[in-house]
């Protein structure tokens, strides 16, 4: 009894020495906080590493709400020196919460193909809109839907899968767009007929994707994803095709454009690491690189695009509120969504 | 001295509730919140699935208690020390299991086309995973202890089988039963990995919003109004349970009824229906994962050897192993004091009470101002594992008879010797008890660890809940494998610590096994 409670105790003080020890950050390390799509090729991030000498440390810090909640909840020990994938939905919460400083160096100076807010630097952007099984539409016979409307009939019932917008970035994407699309009222009343149409809602992007879409062996044909996601399913197949087995709709209220940006912690170490990691991020070989590892256009304005995009059609018009808006009525609009669509 | 070490330790937690509530408290908001009928519909499915968890387990446990306190055969001692084992799994182990049974990729699924997701089943399964032993364990010590006497006398006063036990047997165990169904019914009210993982979008419960509202949308204010509602109810639930427990205090009676070997098919139909019950609700979950992890292929086994589990895997042990430390000497201090206060008796049950989530929740709110926050962190663990050390600890003590205190005392030993010389050895195994208990919820911890998650703290836990979050028949069979890891671990903490003894020596009070905490 004695001897073993010796060795616990023991085994506590070496448990906290190590911890203490592990505390603090090794000297020439880089912390880079991410969303959980965050994904560019190794090579790259170890050219960066060999160039700058510094320790990439890529922190995956879930979906990007998520992501910027941590931020904000450890603003006064940061987790992180830069921050990758505050979007335009996201950024004006960031700036309020002042958990960004800006930055000013070459990256924001030169000009982008689309804007973000000041301080924080564009990297890439994106359309989330409807993505249909083509072959499903094929078998069936059934027309495509041609408004957001259309989704409400009958012949379309239990064909939608869409994402929570309180826990999934696309799928708050998707409710902004329905929103400023249609009117607020108007796109309530339109989630409303949905839901009793049997809209499928899951927790993120990846369970529609992979688990309801019929392409993925679910149930539902048509599923709220990205308009670069055709594209992807081209590249990844196993087999050499020429179409995509997928398409995407762009229906009134239902395209949203996703600007993407990195941006200093406030707070964060390794200041000159971070100031040349968000220059790393507007170069031309990662610019062209994320094409194909995220599945977004770069902002890199004159960057080569990737062979494979021209199935990754950008949608003509896409509907996004104005991102004062999102700041002074996003939570409201989840909330309403919440008690329309899950209650 | 261990008073104010104790003060310290479980005012803490209830200091923390103070500051996030008179933080977010606005009485409109508030009340705005209570009509909210969303919310009220969240809150009326989580009492609902909890009350539902206690009908069922008490409709399933009850024949199945009665069939192996009552019949003798082969494998019944086996039988009743397996049931300890869903204690010992960590409840993301066990929302795994069940999705390995019933998930949509379940063994169900592709033997028979069954399968539960996104339907309340699968939440309710496994909380009868993890309580339908507790209720089982409690009948059956409880239904020992009927006096055969009794019993017999009713029967040759000319009462059937049935009508003797709805007479004689059920009132004696009720106050056992309805002290387990409180543990019940406040497991499956503040669980938070089950309900997490198993309640899918529509039948999540009151925990989860919370989650959701802090981790995802970072509204506060709701999320401390909803934890000091959740708050209340456990609280009263708490009561009402330390309230029957403390009608518990009749030493064990001599004369048990025997037990006879099943006589008749009728007989054997029964015991093998019992069986069959606790194999398909207790032991389906964690066989199934053993039986997916062994079909893995390799790239799901390879991730035992990637970095990141081996700093995960590390991160779990030194947590585990110094809040055991912690918790180990908290327990013994609080039983030692709360021999004398009920007041201080009534204080250990605070950590079942509130919920993981509100703990972690405060911490939350608390953890900027802090910036030693590893040992926080570590005391958060001690305190969800720290009252099985003291309560096991404390009915032992209980138990114990004051004559042998008093004889040392009288042949000249100081109190410290006679607690070191004397009560220590007597009451080894039920300390034993208490800490693999300790050891185990430490492990499993969940809720705190998923708030906190600073990645450099990355455990077990949170690695497998990342991997399930993440698409794909690889993540999910790496996912598999973590927790068989985990499963493992868990159960040679439990070994090591309970050892080969757990025969308790001595007289035991007989009490119902308080089990494993819902983290």
């Amino acid at each position: 009894m004695q001897r073993r409670i010796f060795s616990f105790l023991a085994a506590t003080l070496l448990g906290t020495g190590l911890a203490a020890a592990s505390l603090n950050a090794s000297a020439q390390e880089l912390r880079v906080l991410v969303h959980g799509s965050f994904s560019l090729p190794k090579p790259l991030l170890a050219k960066f590493e060999t160039d700058t000498g510094v320790k990439l440390s890529v922190i995956k810090g879930g979906d990007a709400g998520e992501m910027l909640n941590k931020l904000i909840l450890t603003r006064a020990q940061p987790i992180a020196d830069v921050v990758f994938g505050i979007d335009n939905a996201l950024v004006v919460k960031a700036q309020a919460a002042e958990v960004l400083d800006a930055y000013s160096g070459p990256a924001a100076q030169r000009a982008s193909v689309v804007p973000l807010a000041t301080g924080v630097v564009p990297v890439d952007y994106g359309f989330v809109t409807l993505n249909y099984d083509r072959a499903w539409f094929a078998k069936s016979g059934l027309a495509l839907p041609r408004s957001l409307e259309d989704l409400t009939q009958p012949a379309y019932r239990n064909l939608l899968a869409v994402q929570n917008p309180a826990t999934s970035s696309p799928g708050h994407a998707f409710l902004l767009s329905t929103i400023a699309g249609l009117g607020e009222q108007a796109a309530f009343d339109w989630w409303a007929r949905m839901r009793a149409n049997g809209v499928k809602v899951t927790k993120g992007w990846s369970e529609a994707y992979y688990t309801e879409f019929t392409r993925n062996g679910g149930t539902r044909p048509m599923v709220v994803s990205y308009a670069s996601s055709p594209a992807a399913e081209v590249f990844y197949s196993k087999e050499k095709i020429t179409e995509p087995p997928t398409g995407s709709l762009s229906l009134k209220g239902g395209v949203f454009r996703q600007v993407e940006g990195v941006a200093l912690v406030r707070g964060g170490q390794q200041r000159d690491a971070a100031n040349r990691f968000i220059e790393f991020m507007r170069s031309a070989p990662v610019q062209e690189a994320l094409q194909t590892s995220m599945w977004m256009y770069a902002a890199e304005p004159r960057t080569a695009r990737h062979e494979v995009m021209r199935h990754a059609v950008e949608p003509a018009s896409y509907d996004n509120p104005t991102t004062d808006q999102i700041a002074a009525r996003g939570a409201d609009w989840v909330n309403r969504w919440t008690g329309v669509v899950l209650k | 001295m261990p008073l104010g070490f104790l003060l310290l330790v479980v005012v803490g937690p209830v200091l923390r509730l103070a500051v996030e509530a008179w933080s977010g408290f606005n009485a409109a908001a508030a009340a705005a919140m209570l009509v909210d009928g969303y919310l009220r519909w969240r809150l009326a499915w989580t009492v609902l699935q909890a009350v539902a968890t206690c009908l069922l387990a008490l409709l399933v446990g009850l024949p199945v208690a009665w069939v192996l306190a009552r019949r003798e055969f082969a494998g019944r001692g086996l039988v009743l020390r397996l049931l300890m084992l869903p204690f010992v799994v960590p409840t993301l182990v066990a929302a795994l299991g069940v999705l390995a049974v019933l998930g949509p990729r379940g063994l169900a699924g592709s033997c028979w086309g069954l399968q539960w997701q996104d339907t309340p089943w699968l939440l309710l399964y496994g909380n009868l995973f993890f309580n339908l032993c507790l209720v089982v364990r409690a009948t059956v010590e409880a239904l020992e202890r009927v006096s055969a006497a009794r019993v017999a006398a009713a029967r040759t006063l000319g009462a059937t089988a049935w009508r003797a036990f709805w007479r004689v047997e059920w009132p004696a165990i009720l106050p056992w039963l309805a002290s387990a169904l409180c543990l019940v019914f406040l497991y499956a009210f503040s669980g938070f990995g089950l309900a997490l993982v198993l309640g899918g979008q529509r039948y999540a419960t009151i925990e989860v919003e919370i989650y959701t509202l802090v981790a995802h949308e970072l509204r506060l204010a709701p999320a401390g109004v909803l934890a000091l509602a959740m708050l209340t109810l456990t609280g009263l639930v708490a009561l009402l349970y330390a309230w029957v427990e403390r009608r518990l205090g009749t030493p064990a009676r001599a004369d048990r009824i025997g037990r006879t070997r099943p006589r008749g098919l009728g007989q054997w139909t029964a015991v093998l229906l019992a069986v069959l019950v606790l194999l398909l609700l207790c032991a389906a979950p964690i066989l199934a994962i053993i039986a997916q992890v062994l079909v893995a292929g390799s790239p799901a086994w390879a991730v035992l050897g990637e970095p990141e589990t081996l700093q995960a895997l590390w991160n779990t042990l030194r947590f585990t192993v110094a809040a055991l430390v912690l918790a180990t000497l908290l327990g013994v201090a609080h039983a030692l004091v709360a021999r004398q206060s009920t007041w201080l008796r009534a204080a250990a049950f605070l950590p079942f009470v509130v919920s993981p989530v509100t703990v972690a929740f405060g911490l939350l709110l608390l953890y900027p101002a802090w910036s030693a926050s590893l040992p926080l962190l570590v005391a958060a663990y001690a305190l969800m594992a720290y009252p099985f050390v003291a309560n096991s600890l404390g009915a032992a003590l209980d138990s114990l008879p004051p004559a042998l205190h008093q004889v040392a005392r009288t042949l000249g030993a100081s109190p410290v010797r006679v607690f070191w010389r004397v009560t220590l050895p007597l009451v080894r195994p039920a300390l034993r008890r208490g800490t693999a208990f300790a050891a185990a919820t430490a492990l499993g911890e969940f809720a705190v660890t998923l708030f906190l998650s600073r990645p450099e703290w990355a455990t077990l836990t949170t690695l497998i809940y990342e991997r399930l979050g993440r698409p794909g028949a690889a993540n999910r069979d790496q996912a598999l494998v973590l927790a068989a890891l985990l499963m493992l671990l868990a159960l040679l903490a439990f070994l090591l610590i309970d050892g080969a003894g757990r025969r308790a020596v001595g007289p035991v009070r007989a009490r119902p096994v308080a089990g494993l905490r819902d983290a």
